[in-house]
């Protein structure tokens, strides 16, 4: 029993986290119907410009007197950056393609994938970035249950951003205006939505999610690298699909599940395959519910 | 149209006098392959760094007689062995007299089949499975040491001086990770340490919640990890600390980096490595010590072994006068001097033997714990 919910836990945390880059997928293609695949390359990069942040804010030495308010400011610069980031890559490499095929964005979303990871090695070198892993580094112990203040602050951050975010798209203004756009984009512009902002805006948001995933990540397991956006970005897009890609609440449900799949079969069958599990739920679920867990188009959700 | 073909054709013909001069000067070309890109980049790196160091070194002290300078060709095998064969296919295009490397025993072994094909040298700076020189290939080298001696080192180690009863192994699946791996579980049956568990994850992984809270419910003595990189390592032992593992962590030589420590941090210490021994009071270390640090950091797992196979490989060339690869294998196997890692003294089987032993992670340093022979280092 207590193995099972250390394994919860695990699953959990690492579930959050593919829970918020899967978000950016989903959105964008709510928004464009597009496969960002230089999604993954978001996290990586905020979980650079964090790493660089904290490096900075330790050579100065604030690090040790005040932790909280530069791991706080941490997250902002490395959110912000990577949605600006996000901005320019989509007014780069998509927009100039939205009239054309979709097979043409999507080879163009690949390309920029190579270049983004390319250019973060050559400017930052081929070693790991580390972070100050000292941080947060009690844990309680319940028996064999060892929970981590830093499982704590990252599923509870998670959890808070998943919140906010439900809350922007559902509650607000600009919510609306992104579902709408969502929904139908010449309908929209009709009614004064300008579907470029809100594109962009779409691309912003979920590069910042990816961007902090990429932090909690970088403080989770010490150090970040030029690839390691590559493969928690496949099983992210794997969790949109499997909740449904379109759809806000899907994507999070489906994170989840694709990181509790991946801890219980490696905990409980084999960590060998346990990359093969996640998949293979995957192609379950979609054998019996093409459209994912939560359905690609119920209008309301869609963004 | 026609227009372009002109153009391309004139672009050709540009090139032309490029193509002739290359071939022209007289040059030794050098290859060395490694992980450039990829996972294992920095270890990749870190060889071709060696090499580097030991072609200025040996140019500056006069180079080979013959030659106006030495041609370096560093290949990326990114640890991939279709991409290690390529990369061995093209050193034979360019014309290389001996290559240094792989780094990742699985890349060694089919690239070496490619070169030994055509009876091209190659010393392995870093590739220690067994059967790199095993085949019996004519023209295979090793400056490190060997998975079967550091399995019983390893072993040998657990059990006398940490007086381990029982181990859990992980490996990554790699030739090198999973044959070492093998080879401990059966040291340690050997010596009559029980074995309670011995699982795999994928290379490139990042999380290893799942397997260490399975270790951590066996609760074994020794936690040994076989991994091919020192970050996947440096993961594993940050994971392990912070879910409470309570058992020794030990493990092996490709993480023997100073990275590993820098990204561990306080997990990291207390743990134990094996790894060759190098004796870094002789005057080629501290020599080698001031050219490589200022340039490119501290030295790292397989720089200064790097270092020694190049300069190894080109002592042969000088000494045989000819590019000859009969003549270099001659000349390779008369070498017996210090190098910077070892001393170097090929054996019939292109090994130069082992010398493992084991080391502790005190105040993020390495530091020599065991040897075999001996017992604990004062």
């Amino acid at each position: 029993m207590e193995y099972f919910i250390q394994q919860l836990i695990n699953g959990i945390t690492l579930g959050g986290m593919y829970a918020l880059i899967a978000l950016g997928y989903t959105m964008v293609y709510g928004v464009i119907q597009l496969i960002n695949f230089a999604h993954g390359e978001f996290f990586a990069a905020g979980g650079y410009v964090g790493a660089i942040a904290l490096a900075y804010f330790a050579g100065v030495g604030y690090m040790d007197s005040h932790p909280v308010i530069c791991l706080t400011a941490a997250f902002m610069i490395s959110m912000a950056y990577c949605a600006y980031l996000a901005i320019g890559v989509e007014k780069i490499a998509y927009k100039p393609l939205r009239k054309e095929s979709r097979l043409a964005a999507l080879l163009s979303a690949l390309g920029m994938s190579i270049f983004l990871s390319n250019g973060m090695m050559l400017t930052q070198g081929v070693y790991d970035k580390v972070y100050p892993s000292e941080l947060f580094q009690g844990r309680f112990d319940f028996g064999m249950v060892t929970l981590s203040y830093l499982q704590i602050m990252i599923v509870s951050l998670t959890a808070c951003l998943l919140i906010g975010l439900n809350l922007l798209v559902f509650r607000t203004k600009i919510g609306m205006a992104m579902r709408a756009t969502a929904q139908d984009k010449t309908m929209s512009a009709l009614v004064a939505i300008g579907s470029n902002r809100i594109i962009s805006l779409t691309f912003a948001i979920g590069a910042g999610l990816a961007a902090a995933a990429g932090i909690m990540y970088g403080l989770y397991y010490g150090s970040v690298r030029y690839d390691i956006g590559f493969v928690p970005g496949i099983k992210a897009f794997a969790a949109a699909v499997l909740g449904g890609i379109g759809n806000i609440t899907g994507a999070m449900i489906g994170g989840l599940i694709i990181g509790m799949v991946e801890i219980f079969g490696a905990g409980y069958i084999s960590s060998e395959y346990k990359d093969v599990f996640a998949f293979i739920i995957l192609i379950a679920v979609l054998y019996f519910k093409p459209n994912g867990i939560m359905g690609e188009n119920i209008d309301d959700t869609r963004v | 149209m026609k227009k372009r073909i002109l153009s391309i054709m004139a672009m050709g013909l540009i090139l032309v006098p490029f193509l002739f001069a290359t071939v022209s000067a007289k040059t030794l070309k050098i290859g060395s392959m490694s992980p450039l890109t990829g996972p294992y980049a920095s270890d990749g790196t870190d060889i071709k760094n060696g090499v580097w160091t030991a072609i200025k070194v040996f140019e500056e002290a006069g180079g080979v007689p013959g030659y106006d300078k030495i041609e370096f060709f560093p290949q990326d095998t990114a640890c991939d062995p279709r991409q290690a064969v390529a990369a061995a296919n093209k050193l034979l295009n360019l014309g290389v007299v001996g290559v240094v490397g792989a780094y990742c025993s699985s890349s060694t072994i089919p690239s070496s089949e490619v070169l030994d094909e055509e009876s091209i040298p190659m010393i392995t700076p870093a590739s220690t499975h067994q059967d790199v020189t095993d085949r019996g290939l004519e023209y295979m080298f090793r400056m490190c040491g060997r998975d079967d001696d550091q399995a019983s080192a390893a072993a040998k180690f657990m059990k006398e001086a940490l007086g381990a009863k029982t181990i859990f192994i992980v490996d990554d699946k790699t030739t090198y990770s999973q044959g070492l791996a093998d080879g401990v579980e059966k040291a340690c049956e050997k010596l009559g340490i029980k074995i309670l568990g011995h699982e795999h994850v994928n290379q490139g992984d990042k999380d290893f919640s799942a397997i260490l809270t399975m270790a951590k419910l066996k609760n074994a003595d020794i936690f040994y990890m076989s991994l091919q990189g020192y970050s996947s390592a440096a993961m594993m032992t940050l994971q392990a600390k912070r879910l409470g593992l309570k058992s020794q962590i030990v493990t092996q030589d490709a993480v023997f980096q100073p990275k590993y420590m820098e990204v561990a941090k306080y997990a990291s210490e207390g743990v134990y490595l094996t790894y060759g021994l190098t004796d870094p009071s002789t005057p080629e270390y501290k020599a080698f010590e001031e050219r490589y640090v200022p340039k490119y950091g501290a030295i790292a797992a397989y720089a200064t072994y790097a270092y020694d196979s190049a300069t190894a490989l080109l002592k042969a060339i000088k000494a045989a006068g000819s590019t000859e690869p009969a003549k270099i294998k001659a000349e390779l196997m008369k070498l017996d001097y210090q190098g910077v890692a070892k001393h170097v003294k090929f054996r019939a089987n292109g090994d130069s033997g082992s010398s493992y032993i084991a080391y502790k992670v005190v105040d993020d340093k390495f530091v020599p714990y065991w040897e075999p022979a001996n017992g604990l280092i004062k």
